[in-house]
């Protein structure tokens, strides 16, 4: 039929893999990011709530240690991305498609993730850094009714469309099984967590935090479920 | 499961997401199947089959031996 071998086929495809090392990194590096210019933005405003002035060796000390992490992990994605160029990945049309998906959603979550930790410092909570994602002080009902908005009918209508036209079934697998594994989680984690509160044993359950990490586990095994 | 999808498509000198674009699926998705890290539904090896005018049976090898064990 054909004197073709496997070990003979080596393409870009063979180099490209299934890229998945450097897309996790690339995240890493995102998220790391975001969280270190909220370290830095809760810093700052902790040093404006002492009485501002002048930094000092010490605080600009803590300035460049937060600097150069931004800057070592814009390093790391700018070599992850230069690393995905080279290996000549072309998108496929549902790809192109679920990436601008993606992109939509990373931008649009981040304008409001940055919006409410700057409402937050400046009107709310006294957390800072990453302890900003799980603030939970007062906000006005208008910035409160545009968020579950957002949240409960635009996010469900989008996410409609992407599971129809953008991901395919692979992907769909890899969601399902996600599912399965926070649904698992959930039930089990919730219910321990509840039990050991009421012995004493355990602080007691944070709805936040339950939802963050039933959500982190559903996106981690979707991750390693596509990529691997 | 093993397959033949890599060699098929070599032959017809298809890139991952050429194959992608036929079958309206992602690389990511073929890469999967290749690798044998995903096994497709049946009606995407039913048009993997028609793509490549082959029965599954000859794409997709589910290397079952036809149950002769050794019962003694």
């Amino acid at each position: 039929m054909t004197n073709l071998t496997e070990a003979s086929m080596i393409d870009r495809d063979e180099i490209a893999g299934s890229n998945g090392r450097s897309i996790m990194w690339i995240i890493i590096s995102s998220l790391g990011i975001v969280m270190t210019a909220g370290a830095v933005a809760g810093y700052l405003a902790e040093h404006e709530a002492q009485g501002g002035g002048s930094l000092g060796t010490a605080g600009m000390l803590t300035l460049g240690v937060f600097a150069a992490i931004i800057i070592g992990l814009a390093f790391a994605i700018w070599r992850n991305v230069r690393k995905m160029k080279a290996s000549n990945e072309v998108l496929t049309r549902r790809e192109k498609l679920n990436r601008n998906y993606v992109w939509g959603f990373g931008l649009a979550g981040g304008a409001i993730g940055l919006c409410l930790a700057f409402y937050d410092i400046r009107f709310g909570t006294s957390a800072t850094g990453p302890a900003l994602i799980l603030a939970d002080s007062p906000v006005s009902p208008v910035i409160a009714l545009i968020l579950a908005f957002f949240w409960a009918v635009i996010m469900p209508v989008t996410l409609w469309f992407w599971h129809k036209r953008a991901i395919d079934e692979q992907e769909a697998s890899a969601y399902r099984d996600g599912g399965y594994y926070s649904a698992y989680a959930f039930l089990i984690g919730a219910p321990t967590w509840w039990m050991l509160w009421r012995g004493g044993l355990a602080p007691e359950p944070d709805g936040v935090v339950i939802f963050m990490l039933f959500a982190l586990l559903w996106s981690a095994v979707w991750f390693w479920k596509k990529y691997r | 499961m093993k397959n033949q999808l890599k060699v098929l498509r070599a032959m017809r000198n298809w890139s991952q997401a050429d194959l992608g674009e036929h079958l309206d699926v992602s690389r990511q998705a073929v890469n999967a199947i290749e690798t044998g890290k995903y096994d497709p539904s049946l009606p995407l090896a039913f048009k993997i089959s028609r793509l490549f005018e082959l029965p599954i049976e000859e794409i997709f090898d589910d290397e079952f031996d036809g149950g002769q064990h050794d019962r003694s």
